[in-house]
């Protein structure tokens, strides 16, 4: 197995702390994404498995070999570069061939392996052309095919979408897993996009701004039972209510000063979530039902004014007023085929979601 | 049109500013030239040009002037070839390596301009002579006896000629490398290269722009050089520079000066034409299909 080990690993430039005693481990053969906000250390912490940089303390390693130490060349890591970083004195042919010429492998056996990873990217017509003729998307595919045709253990991406518009992301994501699943290797993929990582990941991890891993698991997990108010916040949208736990015999109540109480499930064996402690309700806003009309049914009920609306299309989103200082965000499914909302400015609404639908956090 | 007209001058240089330069460059370029042609066609007495003739240039079809020519040409390719081998290293550290000190080192490579050139031939001088700086330490150190001579020969004109075009080669060479991006580097290290084969492979091949420029830059004028060698080498040889000197200053024949200049001139273009081709050669281009 080809697991990647991070053990109490520091790095710090110019006496500024990047990573700080850094523990990880990314699961052989799995698509794994690194979500971060700009500045949080993700980059650094490729550069760590690239070996571009060696850390303070701590060890890193792939399978039971420790590879803190190995020189970069001898590492069974490649990196697609963010600027994709093509030899421009090269062509496409000699670019995907370097890694194989380096290790001196002879040109019989390079020009095969070429043409076979060339196809699997779909760029045999753009073999012999130069890298200054091709598209941002072929020079995408050239730098994951010059990557993989090493057959590397570990393929770390760096935000390797960033130079791309919308439409040509989201076909590169696709092709991306299609690749991954074909080739069975471990894909680091760094990322401050949550879209993104949520679409292409088996497991992802959230770091913070201060280099600290948040929370580890699939996008499900991550999505809806986030493990902090910045987890909960940095992946999707979601309405935070700062309160008190209740804790009675039956129930689970959570008292939101000046907005009211509600219903949630209490986490166990959590120290922090005790009777009279202060927690954080978090609630995304798909998950709350907006209605002009009261409705049955629901653990969950709050009323406001609608202050502004935002029609994306396929959903639209209300903010609405609840109490002076609190809006909540609802958003809501345009499954009705209308010409007009049926909500508008200033309407007064009843808001609802289910116990289930809230999460408990520690403050 | 009006409106297109208007853009036009706002975008472009108006021509009437061109004007001071082309005068310029007429005056004191295009029309010497012209002159200097001319008159290589002519022969000379008492002062006055009889015209048309060719036989100043049948007098250099002769081996001693070819020997002049060869001389010059191999004193230039040595000293570029020195200044190549010397220079580049200097540049790659410079560029990659020096970071902090990096603009103190650029200005002490260019502070012997400051300086006037004969200034610096003569230091040498008490540099390399018998009971020169050079020759009191080798044998303070005491790995020579008896005083090395390191004036009136090849190796001093070579030493101060290299000391004297370092910079033109350095400085192209080192304006490409810093601008090299890291990534390229790091990309040939992540695909298995050695530092070593990550050298031949990507940085060489990409700084031959800044190689060839800084060539031509020691190649060109160190073709036409004749201070140095005449100071360092003793007088013993003639160069193309001092042959044309000697023409016009000495034997006061403008006629046959300004023919060997012609000579000289565009044997000097041919072979830095060769030698471009031969750099061209070298530098990797894309290949199309």
């Amino acid at each position: 197995m080809r697991t990647i080990r991070i053990e109490h690993v520091s790095k710090a430039y110019n006496g500024d702390r990047i990573l700080d005693d850094l523990n990880l481990t990314i699961p052989s053969g799995q698509f794994f994404a690194l979500l971060g906000p700009s500045g949080s250390g993700k980059t650094t912490l490729l550069r760590l498995i690239a070996g571009f940089e060696t850390p303070d303390s701590g060890r890193i390693f792939i399978g039971d070999k420790d590879i803190t130490q190995v020189p970069i060349n001898e590492r069974k890591v490649n990196t697609v570069f963010q600027q994709y970083a093509l030899f421009p004195h090269m062509n496409v042919f000699d670019n995907v061939a370097y890694g194989l010429r380096v290790k001196g492998l002879p040109e019989k056996e390079i020009e095969q392996k070429v043409r076979k990873i060339l196809s699997v990217v779909h760029l045999e017509k753009q073999m012999y052309k130069s890298i200054d003729q091709l598209s941002g998307g072929q020079k995408q595919r050239v730098a994951l095919a010059r990557a993989v045709v090493n057959e590397p253990d570990v393929l770390l991406l760096d935000e390797p979408l960033a130079a791309l518009d919308l439409k040509l992301r989201e076909r590169m994501l696709v092709e991306l897993v299609a690749l991954q699943d074909q080739l069975k290797t471990t894909f680091v993929y760094v990322t401050h996009d949550q879209t993104e990582a949520l679409t292409v990941a088996d497991t992802m991890a959230i770091m913070n701004s201060d280099g600290e891993i948040e929370q580890v698991g699939t996008p499900k997990e991550i999505y809806e039972f986030p493990k902090s108010t910045f987890v909960a916040n940095f992946v999707g949208t979601t309405n935070l209510f700062k309160g008190t736990l209740i804790i009675e015999d039956e129930k689970t109540l959570i008292d939101v000063p000046h907005v009211g109480r509600f219903s949630v499930t209490c986490p166990t064996n959590q120290p922090w979530a005790c009777n009279g402690c202060k927690v954080v309700l978090s609630v995304r806003p798909e998950k709350i039902n907006i209605s002009k009309e009261p409705l049955e049914g629901f653990a969950n009920k709050l009323q406001g004014i609608v202050e502004s609306i935002i029609y994306y299309g396929r959903s639209t989103q209300y903010n609405v007023r609840v109490a002076n200082d609190t809006i909540v965000q609802v958003f809501e499914q345009n499954v009705e085929h209308v010409r007009t909302q049926v909500i508008d400015y200033e309407d007064s609404v009843y808001l609802y979601w289910q116990t289930a639908s809230g999460v408990v956090l520690n403050k | 049109m009006k409106q297109s007209l208007r853009a036009s001058l706002k975008s472009e240089i108006p021509f009437f500013m061109v004007v001071p330069a082309l005068v310029w460059q007429v005056l004191f370029f295009y029309l010497p030239l012209f002159f200097v042609i001319y008159i290589s066609f002519t022969q000379q007495e008492n002062n006055l040009f009889s015209a048309h003739t060719w036989e100043n240039y049948a007098t250099f079809f002769a081996w001693p002037f070819a020997r002049v020519l060869l001389r010059s040409f191999s004193l230039a390719v040595g000293t570029s070839i020195i200044c190549l081998l010397a220079g580049y290293p200097i540049a790659y550290y410079l560029a990659r390596r020096a970071e902090r000190w990096k603009n103190v080192l650029l200005f002490l490579l260019v502070l012997p301009f400051w300086t006037n050139m004969l200034v610096q031939v003569y230091a040498w001088f008490a540099l390399l002579e018998r009971v020169g700086f050079v020759n009191r330490m080798l044998s303070y150190v005491g790995w020579i006896s008896t005083p090395l001579t390191l004036l009136n020969n090849s190796f001093a004109i070579y030493v101060v000629m290299v000391y004297y075009y370092l910079p033109f080669m350095v400085i192209p060479i080192y304006a490409v490398l810093e601008k090299l991006q890291d990534e390229y580097l790091q990309a040939s290290r992540d695909l298995g290269a050695t530092p070593i084969q990550t050298f031949w492979r990507v940085t060489l091949p990409l700084s031959m722009s800044g190689i060839t420029t800084g060539f031509f830059l020691v190649f060109i004028p160190a073709f036409g050089e004749f201070v140095i060698p005449g100071f360092m080498g003793g007088h013993k040889y003639m160069y193309v520079g001092s042959l044309i000197s000697y023409y016009y200053l000495v034997a006061r024949n403008e006629s046959m000066g300004a023919a060997f200049t012609v000579v000289s001139g565009v044997l000097l273009l041919v072979g830095a034409y060769m030698l471009y081709r031969l750099f061209v050669h070298f530098t990797p281009a894309e290949r199309a299909s």
